[in-house]
């Protein structure tokens, strides 16, 4: 354990830490390019120069481990005149077209060059080396050579995260530049993740571009619905509008975003988002559509069944177990839904692409209810009139349904997830614009922050569910999602 | 060091004090203004704007209307780089922003909008712009409007070049670009 002194503080350190997770751990900032805390180091943007007493020169802190007695200055004279020169050097090519760069604001060269130069450029426009400009490499990204720093980054995400290793610096020396390797695309099911991870502007994201300046965002770390993994994030969003979701880096579950979670945004402001109810094929206000479904299920009485999804929070998952309980008084409820958890990939993505499997196990603990096959052979028997279920969890049982042919009443958020033959259906709040709590594969609980507020006249589920208890059966009555929560033991 | 200025409040004499004989000499004065204008209208200073305007001394440092600088191309030499939209104190300039397909400048504003009825004139959108795409020389003072629509300029509106004022130029970086695209003028 060598203890090293930085900036005149000492720190006792793990053997093998390098200078830079030292300094981080004293709280002193060692600005950097090419490192990033998830990849292997590689010391080749010179920009975390640190003086070592006694070494002959100064040494890169991203690379240099910790030995007994270390005296490290960040901040003399001579380590400020490297970086001001390394940053010099970083600029001499640089097009500065930072006002229809996607990443001005939050870019490296930027806030170093504020923070840690301030120099005029002593290099003529006219003498700056040209190269390719934006181009499209793969289905989310755009790539701009001129503004690249060569800090590896990008290659060392692909080579050692994904493991496709798409990306390769050509050339040498001043004539290199970053390419994709002969014969492939730039499409590994993670690729936003290097527009995270560019340093500048050289990679941006296709879908994110031009679409909004960088400073108006304002960010509301949620998490992401895309599987069982569950991973957190940030929604990046402005005047109501969400433009983009970035992960926000965690022991527990992830650093990285796969590419389907962040654009998992798009359903909430789709073409095809539902704000009213639909009877048959014709859109009609909620109110009405609830009293027309309230009427349907009040009909039928014991030959309902209401099935859980592992799509929805607990709490609205609570609230229709409630109203399967309380207010319809049927038996045949589900919220029984297995699945085989684990990583798919090796990185993020989930074998179970719902996000509440493990959240749907606790209602059934709580209020109990038949099996899947249970319910399914029920309905196949023809016991059942009318099924209530969410619109994905309905596909779970798709051919069933078809065969058997009960009343269909669907909550969905979007058209296009409505199943065919579906008698009514109800929209509700997603969760950007409603909390919900979550259990991801690990069983940790999450809640999501709803960054954005929902469509007018949209509800969320459990206040859909509260206004169809009204119409169907006895009042549940629930003022809250907590008050739908009754019950149910978090572990 | 303050100064001082010392105030000489002297006592009011007895003739102001009693007040009449002060009115009467307030009223005459507002009454010859009244008969001279009414005689001589030539020599009235002001003007009934926004009715009637007068024109503004040529060389003066006035910021007036905005204008948008056009290329020698035609496309609009505003990137859409949102800094006057940030740097507005009044929030009143609304831009969309979009993308060339083929120009190498890559941004165009696909809408442009400044609400004069919510401009301050205060000139920071000029002072934001790297493009120098952004003017207030036009020397046309935005007057009122009966409607709000009749505040609104559009990018179309904003759109013009004034001979004489170096237009087109090529100024900024990423009308470097641009420029190299369209033939070069610098």
């Amino acid at each position: 354990m060598p203890t090293i002194t930085i900036d005149g503080k000492s720190v006792e350190v793990e053997k093998g830490t390098t200078l830079l997770a030292a300094a981080q751990k004293l709280g002193v900032y060692i600005p950097r390019y090419c490192y990033h805390p998830k990849l292997s180091v590689s010391g080749n943007c010179r920009m975390c120069l640190v003086e070592v007493e006694k070494a002959p020169k100064l040494v890169t802190a991203c690379s240099t481990e910790a030995a007994e007695g270390m005296i490290v200055r960040t901040a003399s004279d001579k380590v400020k005149a490297a970086r001001r020169d390394v940053l010099e050097y970083l600029l001499i090519n640089h097009p500065l077209d930072c006002p229809i760069c996607d990443q001005a604001g939050e870019c490296g060269l930027q806030d170093y060059y504020m923070e840690y130069s301030l120099a005029r450029s002593r290099f003529k426009m006219a003498d700056k080396a040209r190269r390719q400009k934006r181009r499209a490499v793969g289905p989310h990204l755009v790539l701009d050579n001129e503004r690249c720093i060569l800090c590896t980054r990008c290659v060392r995400f692909c080579s050692e995260v994904t493991r496709t290793s798409e990306l390769e610096v050509m050339e040498r020396a001043d004539h290199s530049y970053i390419d994709l390797k002969e014969g492939k695309a730039l499409d590994n099911g993670y690729s936003l993740n290097i527009a995270d991870n560019c340093p500048v502007g050289a990679f941006t994201s296709r879908d994110f571009r031009f679409k909004q300046r960088v400073w108006f965002l304002k960010k509301t770390p949620t998490v992401c619905l895309g599987c069982a993994t569950g991973c957190l994030m940030e929604a990046h969003h402005n005047e109501n509008t969400i433009y983009r979701l970035m992960p926000s880096p965690n022991a527990e579950t992830n650093t990285w975003l796969c590419d389907h979670g962040r654009l998992t945004y798009k359903a909430v402001r789709a073409g095809d988002r539902l704000t009213k109810g639909v009877i048959k094929n014709g859109l009609i206000d909620l109110e009405p559509a609830l009293r027309e479904a309230g009427a349907r299920i009040d009909e039928a009485r014991g030959a309902v069944a209401v099935l859980g999804s592992p799509w929805l929070s607990v709490e609205d998952n609570a609230a229709l177990a409630r109203l399967a309980k309380d207010s319809v008084k049927t038996e045949n409820y589900c919220f029984d839904f297995a699945s085989e958890p684990g990583i798919k990939d090796g990185i993020l993505i989930n074998k179970d692409p719902a996000p509440n499997t493990s959240g749907t196990g606790l209602v059934k603990t709580a209020h109990g209810g038949l099996s899947l096959e249970e319910l399914s052979r029920r309905i196949a028997a023809g016991q059942i009139k009318v099924v209530l279920a969410e619109a994905r969890a309905a596909g779970l049982l798709k051919d069933t349904l078809k065969a058997a042919a009960p009343l269909l009443v669907i909550f969905a958020a979007n058209k296009g997830e409505i199943p065919a033959g579906t008698y009514a259906t109800l929209p509700y709040a997603s969760y950007f614009e409603t909390p919900g709590t979550f259990v991801n594969y690990q069983g940790l609980r999450r809640r999501t922050a709803p960054p954005v507020e929902a469509p007018e006249g949209v509800k969320p589920l459990w206040a859909v569910v509260n206004k169809l208890a009204a119409y169907s059966g006895a009042s549940l009555q629930l003022d809250s999602a907590e008050d739908a929560l009754k019950g149910i033991v978090f572990k | 060091m303050i100064s001082v200025k010392k105030v000489n409040n002297r006592p009011l004499n007895l003739l102001e004090r009693i007040y009449l004989w002060e009115i009467a000499r307030g009223i005459s004065v507002t009454t010859r203004h009244f008969f001279v204008n009414l005689f001589f209208p030539k020599n009235i200073l002001t003007v009934p704007y926004p009715e009637k305007t007068i024109p503004l001394p040529g060389n003066a440092l006035f910021r007036t209307r905005h204008r948008l600088k056009i290329r020698s191309d035609g496309s609009p030499k505003c990137v859409a780089c949102f800094m006057c939209q940030t740097a507005c104190p009044a929030r009143c300039i609304r831009i969309e922003a979009a993308e060339y397909a083929e120009n190498t400048v890559e941004k165009y504003p696909a809408v442009f909008d400044i609400d004069l009825s919510r401009c301050v004139m205060c000139g920071m959108c000029v002072e934001a712009c790297p493009e120098d795409a952004i003017a207030m020389d036009t020397g046309e003072l935005p007057g009122g409007a009966l409607a709000r629509p009749g505040m609104k300029m559009t990018k179309e509106t904003l759109l013009r070049n004034i001979p004489g004022t170096g237009d087109p130029s090529a100024k900024g970086a990423a009308n470097r670009l641009a420029d190299e695209y369209s033939g070069g003028l610098e």
